[in-house]
């Protein structure tokens, strides 16, 4: 069982090792993964709205649509109305995060049990909250929400920068090698039926709870910030 | 595991806004189109019912303004006709009091030509007499009283001709 552990977490994650300058760059694996779920992505959206009508609309049409409205009201109503111009950025989180949590179902670690994967998301989403509230209060406003409600508080305010993503990536990050782990456990203890079954709970619901939960704090945060 | 390499953190960054850059253009930019597509379809459409309504009211009171006005002109049409009977009907009446006063006036002047006649007759008659009774006086030797005795005769006579 350990070994199980330390292969997993002591593996060695570079895929691919450029040589630059002096040195090397190292590209990890998730990296990659993220590649492949880009690329995936990318095919499954084209071949989905491939020949869109506007009358006599295919079932896969009448899908995908409603499957946009119903995304972008998720994260529409997260965001509240002030905010509703990021609703499409937080869609295209949760569907990423969710597709890098589900990589797990055809074999390959997911790209969210990497620190770097999540500790990317959380400064784009830190960017985006403190962007947004930059773009909404103007320059002096903002430096002044540090003091709200009262200026003692102000430090609390400034940690929170960090606190935030750092919260954000951290709990994504072990949601999702937890479940790993638990998995991996799972197939040292029986590796028929009951990994199949435990991972439905731990790649499919999970992994999609874990990106909701992603960005509903996200979303939490910016509707924080602009109000 | 727990290795932090900014170069890959930036290179997720990257990825990330590739993908919402895709997602943007290809799920969210195509499903939009139609929505707008569909709106303005449905826009263009309900502006449509909207006129056409508007037109269907406009001919429904054009039509209902005829109708009042066919009111009114069977009204003006009977009150003409009414008139007209009137008028034929005043004149016929004219014409017949006209007709029945010539008549009565004719009636008259016949029955004085007759009364001409008749007096003529009466005359004939009695210049007849007087001849008859002149003839008779001379054919007979008479006395005064016989004289007047033919003339009293005479003119009882004649008076009862007369009555």
């Amino acid at each position: 069982m350990k070994d199980v552990l330390n292969e997993l977490l002591m593996e060695d994650k570079t895929f691919l090792r450029i040589p630059f300058g002096d040195g090397t760059i190292d590209i990890f694996k998730s990296v990659v993964i993220t590649w492949g779920v880009t690329v995936f992505l990318l095919i499954l959206m084209l071949f989905l709205t491939r020949d869109f009508r506007v009358h006599n609309i295919s079932k896969r049409q009448a899908a995908v649509e409603s499957f946009v409205i119903w995304i972008r009201n998720m994260t529409g109503d997260m965001l509240g109305e002030e905010a509703i111009k990021y609703a499409d950025y937080m869609a295209t989180v949760l569907i990423f995060i969710t597709f890098s949590n589900m990589v797990g179902l055809f074999g390959f670690t997911p790209a969210t049990m990497d620190l770097n994967v999540t500790i990317a998301l959380a400064v784009m989403s830190i960017i985006l909250v403190e962007a947004a509230g930059f773009r909404k209060k103007g320059v002096k406003n903002w430096f002044k929400g540090f003091a709200q409600p009262m200026a003692v508080i102000a430090p609390m305010n400034v940690l929170e920068i960090v606190i935030k993503p750092l919260s954000l990536c951290m709990r994504l990050f072990g949601n999702v090698l937890g479940a790993t782990v638990i998995m991996e456990l799972i197939k040292c203890v029986l590796p028929f039926i009951l990994p199949a079954l435990f991972s439905v709970y731990f790649d499919i619901f999970d992994g999609a709870i874990q990106a909701y939960v992603f960005v509903f704090l996200t979303s939490l945060y910016i509707k924080e910030a602009v109000e | 595991m727990l290795t932090i390499s900014v170069t890959n953190i930036v290179c997720i960054i990257i990825n990330l806004l590739i993908i919402y850059f895709l997602t943007k253009k290809f799920l969210f930019g195509r499903v939009d189109a139609i929505l707008a597509q569909r709106r303005e379809e449905v826009e263009s459409a309900t502006k449509q019912a909207e006129a056409a309504k508007q037109e269907a009211l406009d001919a429904k009171k054009d039509y209902e303004d005829k109708i009042a006005h066919v009111d009114e002109e069977k009204e003006q049409i009977l009150a003409d006709i009414k008139k007209q009977g009137y008028a034929e009907y005043e004149r016929i009446v004219g014409d017949a009091r006209k007709k029945g006063d010539q008549i009565i006036v004719e009636a008259k002047h016949n029955a004085e030509v007759e009364n001409e006649r008749a007096k003529e007759v009466y005359a004939a008659q009695l210049t007849d007499m007087v001849i008859d009774a002149a003839s008779k006086i001379a054919a007979t030797k008479h006395s005064a009283a016989d004289d007047k005795e033919l003339y009293d005769k005479f003119i009882n006579e004649a008076g009862a001709n007369n009555e």
